[in-house]
């Protein structure tokens, strides 16, 4: 065998042999998919809500009911079966539960990463954190029932005009479950603060208290807030637990008066439910408007997510 | 720390530190973070409660039982956490492994029973183990055998052993079949194996295998085989055990081989192997023994046991209008149904997704865009995914609505940012000096993705996993918008057919049915099996990372 030989069979290129093209293809294939998801998610959803509006149903040649998107943004009254198609009184209730349960979730949940990262022993964390995982692993069907079971009738002691379906339960069992992701997140943007940046606040003579709320919470605020509207937009899309807990009367209400808490409302995922549920088959308005309120909702929580992402990127603190 | 203790030496209030403001805040914060865990452990022993109803037994009921389970269980416990804390902890994980495995049996025995056909098991393994083997031959014989015919030969042994010659085509080009599959010949061949020994031959073979890789790791191939045959052996002891208990042999099988053999196997290797630990394993003999002595006592004197929901009828008699009667078979054979086709379709697909974006993909601008887009997906509510399902598989594609497919899809997409994530994660702790070492070694990037990148990460992959389809079986939004039936009397034979999953019938019962007995009883019944299942799924995911993250 000559040199030239066996050079070239020591250096045989094998970037496209077969076993090489055939895996890079399927991998690459893989990761495409969740391209083609998100296409088919925004195709679908631009072209269902399309033909519910009526300033573009023409355009995609759909005749029948339709509804005018200054009706769909500012109406205040849901009502399909008389053709009323007014959002507000479903984005009011959504907007409900986020304050309701961001009250709860916001403040428990940094106070949670920050005893996590700053004051547990290593022993409490391996404890803790695993029991955080498993509330965040419960069901949403399972919160909703508790708060119609035993949350309600609970709360029913203390205020006695709640109903049976309210928001106030609604939104506490979604406090409840968005705890875990504020904890987590949060955690994650404590944890990565430096070390020397607490050495040096105990060196300027700082309490662990003053290093945790002066240094370590201030250090990971970009952290914390995308956190918080992870978590928000998480309780936006949230269904099942709403579903059970919230009533089935889409009302618009007013998110910022304390009373309306206790009267019972229907939450945009809610209504998609409750609509589907019913008998519409493929076409018909009641049909596209499920997808018209799905398209509101996943416009939502991207923007939600984007915003979280930019903050997360813009404000990150480089050490 | 020395700032936090007041110091004399300073002058006037120099150096003088409050602690009351840090303290307070401390508790401030331990309470935050432990308000939702005792929330929710407070709802949960509610719902246990009204499930299990263990005030209607009689105090002869729990006396027994505290004489015989709770007192010796937890004095062994007490002696081995100030003794011996390891092996409290090998102890506690046998208990916990028999709770699981038991747990998982039954899963197992219903697809046996009802869904799958044990002698098309049979088929289907030995058609898959034999080209298997007859490839392994033609490598072994021929190591210079090029890509192209190894690949042909994969793809010709699997075709005939699967599906014969001319296959499908048969049926399409009206030719007469020539050499019938490997599958049918066996499900026709003139001796078939009965249903319990198809099972034992299968399951317990596979189960078998993996046990003696753990008794016997390092002392040699004889040992290996020795073992296997015992455990193989005593699987199969369970078809004749069975039916003295009155249990068909089948699902005794299956029971011996997914439910006791790896406890039993985990004892074995731990006695054979941990010298240290072996003490540990007292916990779980106690437990056993005090399980059945309880029995056999409150059997003996007579005292009645709770009036509980859970019992044998609920969890095997199917959905009725009357709480009384309402059970949760159905819904408990869609949800494995379901878990099966969504791990399947989302398993491979996002493992190949992270593997593509860790191993393969340059800096560029498609990759960021998969990255952004991947984030976004995660965040995207699942009742929208549930959206996807009804409008592109059930109305476009024209499938029908709420099958095990169509779930099996939409679940699956919904999982897979999740998957992708966490398999990232896992690749990504490979450390780069081995997958540098592959490479010097002269591995192509698939060589070195195979063997080292791949078998590394694998417990991580399967972590993640695993939460994802605990997230997947969890979810109900997605299946009422793809119109999934919110009641069905039998379970699923077929993949595509319309199935419940447990989480519906909870809803459905809590919706539908609303009434006293069923929010008192029924729904907490189901609402109990369900967090079963899923705690005992996430636990094995956290057991398994808790084990991978000390053996790196």
């Amino acid at each position: 065998m000559s040199a030239d030989d066996l050079e070239e069979a020591l250096t045989r290129r094998t970037q496209n042999a077969p076993p090489e093209l055939l895996s890079r293809s399927f991998f690459f294939a893989c990761a495409a998919l969740s391209i083609a998801t998100t296409i088919g998610l925004v195709v679908l959803l631009t072209g269902e809500a399309a033909k519910f509006f009526s300033f573009s149903a023409p355009l995609v040649g759909v005749t029948g009911e339709t509804a005018t998107v200054v009706e769909f943004l500012t109406g205040t009254t849901w009502e399909v079966t008389s053709g009323k198609f007014g959002v507000l009184a479903l984005v009011t209730s959504t907007l409900m539960v986020m304050i309701g349960s961001s009250i709860i979730a916001l403040p428990l949940g940094v106070g949670t990463a920050i005893y996590l990262s700053e004051y547990a022993s290593p022993r409490l964390r391996s404890l803790l954190k695993p029991g955080l995982e498993i509330l965040a692993g419960i069901p949403t069907v399972v919160y909703g029932f508790f708060a119609i079971i035993y949350i309600t009738p609970a709360l029913q002691s203390f205020i006695p005009d709640l109903g049976t379906f309210n928001m106030l339960s609604a939104s506490i069992v979604v406090g409840i479950m968005i705890i875990p992701m504020v904890a987590s997140i949060s955690e994650d943007a404590m944890s990565a603060v430096p070390e020397e940046l607490r050495q040096a606040g105990y060196g300027m003579g700082a309490t662990k208290f003053e290093v945790s709320t002066g240094i370590v919470v201030p250090a990971s605020l970009s952290g914390i807030f995308s956190s918080f509207i992870l978590a928000l937009s998480r309780a936006i899309g949230e269904t099942m637990a709403v579903t059970i807990a919230a009533g089935s009367q889409a009302k618009f209400l007013n998110p910022f008066n304390p009373g309306s808490y206790t009267e019972a409302a229907q939450p945009m995922t809610a209504a998609m439910v409750e609509l589907v549920g019913g008998d519409i088959t493929g076409g018909g308005i009641a049909y596209r408007s499920v997808f018209a309120i799905g398209f509101t909702l996943f416009v939502i929580t991207l923007v939600m997510n984007i915003i979280s992402d930019l903050v997360a990127q813009h404000y990150r603190e480089e050490y | 720390m020395a700032t936090q203790n007041d110091s004399s030496t300073a002058a006037g209030g120099f150096g003088r530190v409050s602690r009351t403001a840090g303290l307070l805040f401390r508790y401030l914060l331990l309470a935050a973070t432990l308000f939702g865990l005792v929330v929710m452990t407070v709802l949960l022993l509610y719902v246990a409660n009204d499930a299990f109803q263990p005030l209607t037994a009689d105090t002869g009921w729990h006396l027994t039982y505290l004489a015989t389970l709770l007192a010796p269980a937890f004095a062994v416990g007490a002696h081995l956490y100030r003794t011996n804390a390891e092996a409290l902890q090998t102890g506690a994980l046998a208990v916990g492994l028999v709770v699981v495995s038991l747990l998982f049996s039954g899963g197992a025995a219903l697809l046996l029973v009802d869904v799958v056909v044990p002698l098309e098991l049979f088929a289907v393994a030995v058609a898959v183990l034999a080209p298997m083997a007859v490839v392994v031959a033609v490598v072994s014989r021929d190591r210079a055998l090029s890509f192209t015919a190894q690949f042909a030969t994969t793809v010709a042994a699997f075709y005939i052993s699967l599906f014969g010659l001319p296959g499908p085509l048969e049926s399409l080009l009206g030719l007469p079949s020539v050499v019938p599959s490997l599958v049918d010949a066996v499900l026709y061949a003139p001796y078939a194996p009965d249903p319990w020994l198809a099972v034992t031959l299968v399951v317990g073979g596979s189960v078998a295998l993996a046990g003696s890789r753990f008794v016997a790791a390092d002392r040699g191939r004889r040992t290996q085989a020795t073992v296997a045959g015992a455990v193989l052996v005593g699987i199969a002891l369970g078809a004749f055990v069975g039916p003295l208990l009155g249990v068909d042999p089948m699902p005794a099988t299956v029971v011996a081989a997914v439910g006791i053999a790896p406890p039993a196997v985990y004892a074995t290797g731990v006695a054979a192997n941990r010298e240290h630990e072996r003490i540990g394993l007292l916990l779980p003999a106690v437990v056993i023994a005090g399980t059945g002595l309880g029995a056999l006592a409150t059997d003996a004197l007579g005292f009645a046991g709770p009036d509980s929901w859970v019992t044998w009828a609920f969890l095997t008699s199917p959905h009725s209008r009357f709480a009384e009667q309402a059970g949760f078979y159905p819904a408990i054979a869609g949800s494995i149904l379901l878990m099966l086709a969504v791990a399947v379709l989302a398993f491979p697909v996002g493992v190949g997704a992270a593997v593509y974006l860790e191993e393969y993909a340059p800096e560029n601008r498609f990759k960021r865009v998969v990255d952004v887009n991947i984030s976004n997906l995660a965040g995207v509510p699942s009742v929208v995914y549930g959206l996807l399902g009804l409008g592109i598989f059930v109305t476009y594609l024209g499938r029908s609505a709420g099958t095990i497919l169509v779930g099996g899809a939409t679940l699956g997409l919904l999982i897979l940012p999740i998957v992708i994530i966490s398999a990232r994660e896992a690749i990504r702790s490979v450390p780069n000096d081995v997958r540098n070492a592959s490479y010097g070694m002269g591995a192509t990037r698939w060589q070195t993705v195979k063997n080292v990148v791949l078998p590394r990460s694998f417990s991580g992959i399967l972590t993640g996993t695993i939460l994802a389809l605990g997230r997947a079986i969890g979810e109900t939004a997605p299946l009422i918008m793809i119109g999934a039936p919110n009641v069905k009397f039998a379970a699923p034979t077929a993949l595509g057919e319309a199935a419940s999953a447990m989480p519906l019938q909870v809803y459905a019962w809590s919706s539908l049915y609303a009434g006293e007995e069923f929010y008192q009883k029924v729904v907490p019944a189901g609402v109990v099996v369900l967090v079963v299942i899923l705690l005992a799924m996430n636990s094995v995911a956290i057991v398994l990372r808790n084990k991978y993250q000390t053996g790196e």
